[in-house]
């Protein structure tokens, strides 16, 4: 008769960025099941932008549920509220929220490379990454005027228009990260004792998760072909500034990892494209309309599909507004994947994940 | 977005129908309270047809059972504890304290 | 392998990190800062009050209908919508100075909730007595007609 241990990860783990809980039921070292609790951080953000906050307000209030994709959270709530009031924003506007987007899904995966290659012990690796991440903070801040709340969207346009110094050198600084993300390609690709820790590991079928609706990374990486950058093309024209979508086989926590350094050299030629063919025009279309009605929208963000539904009732303040994060979706995917690794896989299944706790509980 | 209304007893069935894993992303559940009622919503886009979100609504009373569409849509259950916790609904099979603590009292989205 | 002896000639390289205190880190032109007001522009409309999400901004009023403006830098989230929807150019803009941190002795958080309640008093003040002298002014004029 097999003998059960529980052992628990989390809500404070080394090995955890945020607060998450695990209770991993072990049979000798091999997980055969999984319990997860994420509802740390609920801070009521859902409820505040609805009682406390003006429809306008609440872009800047939404950027606050999460650091790392808090430009995601912004536009797709900004997209939201044009929809309400049924307002058209020029061009120029969807260009910027378009270069701002794949800015900071660079910085966020890289973040997410570096704390793979952290929890699979290559300490090394985590500090070159970061150090490399390092340009994309910069551009950020260069950008938007600050290193972690962007606030760039706003409801009809973007708050900041770029400046062509600011242009010349997002262009001459990512001309200088190319050939660093080259080098952590060949690295992640073939360092024999990464690949120990990453390839097969932690590893989701494409049947699952298909079944299981994961979003994102982790299911591209299976070779689902979800990503609401090649779905839509009314609210941000994705294809016109050169989207390709990136898909893996296999599903593990090597594909992930190549997945994400795909998508960077996609969203590398993205920010090219866009600063080259930046129109002109105003960046902010003005309208005194309250919002009303129903509306739903989905973005990509750097971890997945990020929907948001909001209803207004022709008052400054909102009926309901709902978030739905990535990592809110990819749970029972999650949950599924643990089982059949070992626990010592436990860290890397984890961080190859990227979980955004304060996204998901809000 | 398309909208869909239906009783709630008829929301299984009909999402039983509508729904195929490789055909169809349920995307989350949501609800929104009317006041005199709660209005819960299923969410789905589509891989076939992408940029398509279709909507499934029904009316239901704060005490009312709703049913959990897990058997359809097995990764619904994030959805509905949520729910549970933030909305004050029942929904059957779902537990409570997936957000919120256990012993937490009240309802935080609802309008009182 | 090849990580290997990168790993090594590292060891050689300076390091990747700023010197922070010894050096200044990266700051654009254009940094969000704090928030100024010029009170000789300002036309007193209260629009970045009703804009600002954090409410870091806040105006008082004396007896004569002369209102001051305060400002918290504290709860201010440098977004720069006060600046957007003024009116008035000029009259609030947002500087690259970034904001001191706050010291104990500045009690900023308790010192700014008695100024929100003071500035809302003080309002609250001069519309109750702009009422009654319209009133009375009312109250005048109808004996005047009557007479």
């Amino acid at each position: 008769m097999a003998t059960y241990y529980d052992i628990p990860v989390g809500a404070q783990h080394i090995s955890l960025l945020e607060p998450l809980h695990f209770k991993l039921t072990t049979e000798n070292e091999k997980i055969v099941d999984v319990e997860a609790n994420v509802g740390y951080v609920h801070r009521g953000i859902e409820k505040a932008c609805t009682t406390k906050f003006k429809f306008r307000q609440v872009s800047f209030v939404i950027g606050r549920i999460c650091g790392l994709c808090s430009i995601s959270h912004t536009t797709a709530y900004s997209q939201v509220a044009e929809k309400l009031l049924n307002l058209e924003i020029p061009l120029r506007a969807k260009y910027l929220r378009i270069l701002v987007l794949e800015l900071d899904r660079i910085h966020s995966h890289m973040l997410c490379l570096s704390h793979v290659a952290e929890n699979s012990g290559f300490e090394a690796l985590f500090m070159r990454t970061m150090k490399d991440r390092e340009i994309s903070m910069e551009l950020l801040e260069a950008v938007c005027g600050n290193r972690v709340q962007y606030d760039y969207s706003i409801v009809g346009g973007v708050a900041r228009d770029l400046r062509p110094e600011v242009a010349q050198m997002i262009l001459t600084r990512l001309k200088e990260l190319r050939p660093k993300i080259d080098d952590l390609i060949d690295i992640f690709q073939n360092n024999w004792s990464l690949s120990l820790k990453n390839k097969g590991i932690g590893a989701i079928s494409f049947e699952d998760a298909m079944r299981l609706n994961a979003v994102g990374p982790l299911a591209r990486a299976a070779g689902v072909p979800v990503d609401v950058r090649n779905d839509t093309e009314d609210l941000l024209p994705w294809k016109q500034v050169g989207f390709e979508m990136v898909l893996e086989n296999g599903g593990d926590v090597h594909a992930r990892n190549m997945v994400r350094l795909r998508e960077l050299l996609v969203s590398m030629k993205i920010i090219e494209n866009v600063i080259q063919g930046l129109p002109e025009g105003p960046i902010v279309a003005e309208t005194k309309a309250l919002p009303e009605g129903e509306a739903v929208v989905r973005l990509e963000a750097p971890r997945g599909e990020l929907f948001h539904y909001a209803k207004g009732n022709k008052t400054q303040y909102l009926e309901r507004l709902k978030v739905k994060a990535p990592t809110f979706s990819n749970i029972p995917a999650f949950v599924e994947m643990f089982k059949g690794n070992e626990y010592a896989s436990a860290p890397a299944i984890i961080a190859s994940y990227d979980p955004c706790l304060s996204c998901t509980a809000r | 977005m398309k909208r869909i209304d239906l009783p709630l007893d008829k929301v299984v069935e009909e999402i039983g129908k509508f729904y195929r894993y490789d055909e169809h992303h349920f995307i989350v559940i949501n609800a929104v309270d009317l006041g005199d009622a709660i209005e819960v919503q299923w969410f789905f886009s589509n891989y076939v047809a992408p940029g398509e979100v279709t909507m499934f609504a029904a009316k239901a009373d704060a005490s009312q059972l709703i049913p959990s569409i897990t058997r359809v849509v097995p990764s619904a259950w994030v959805a509905e504890a949520e729910l549970v916790d933030l909305m004050g609904i029942n929904i059957e099979n779902a537990k409570k304290g997936f957000v919120l603590e256990e012993d937490f009292e009240g309802a935080p989205l609802r309008k009182k | 392998m090849k990580a290997f002896f990168i790993a090594i000639g590292n060891l050689f390289k300076r390091p990747a990190t700023i010197q922070y205190p010894f050096a200044p880190t990266y700051k654009p032109d254009d940094y969000r800062g704090l928030i100024e007001h010029n009170p000789d522009l300002c036309i007193w409309c209260r629009r970045c009050e009703m804009a600002c999400p954090p409410g870091a901004i806040i105006f008082s009023q004396a007896m004569d209908g002369k209102q001051t403006y305060h400002y918290n830098r504290a709860v201010c989230i440098y977004c720069g919508e006060c600046v957007r929807t003024c009116p008035k150019p000029g009259a609030i803009i947002q500087t690259a100075t970034p904001a001191t941190p706050a010291l104990k002795d500045e009690n900023i958080n308790n010192s700014w909730a008695e100024t929100v309640k003071m500035a809302l008093e003080s309002r609250a003040a001069y519309m109750a007595e702009k009422k009654r002298q319209a009133a009375t002014k009312q109250q005048g004029g109808d004996t005047t007609q009557a007479e």
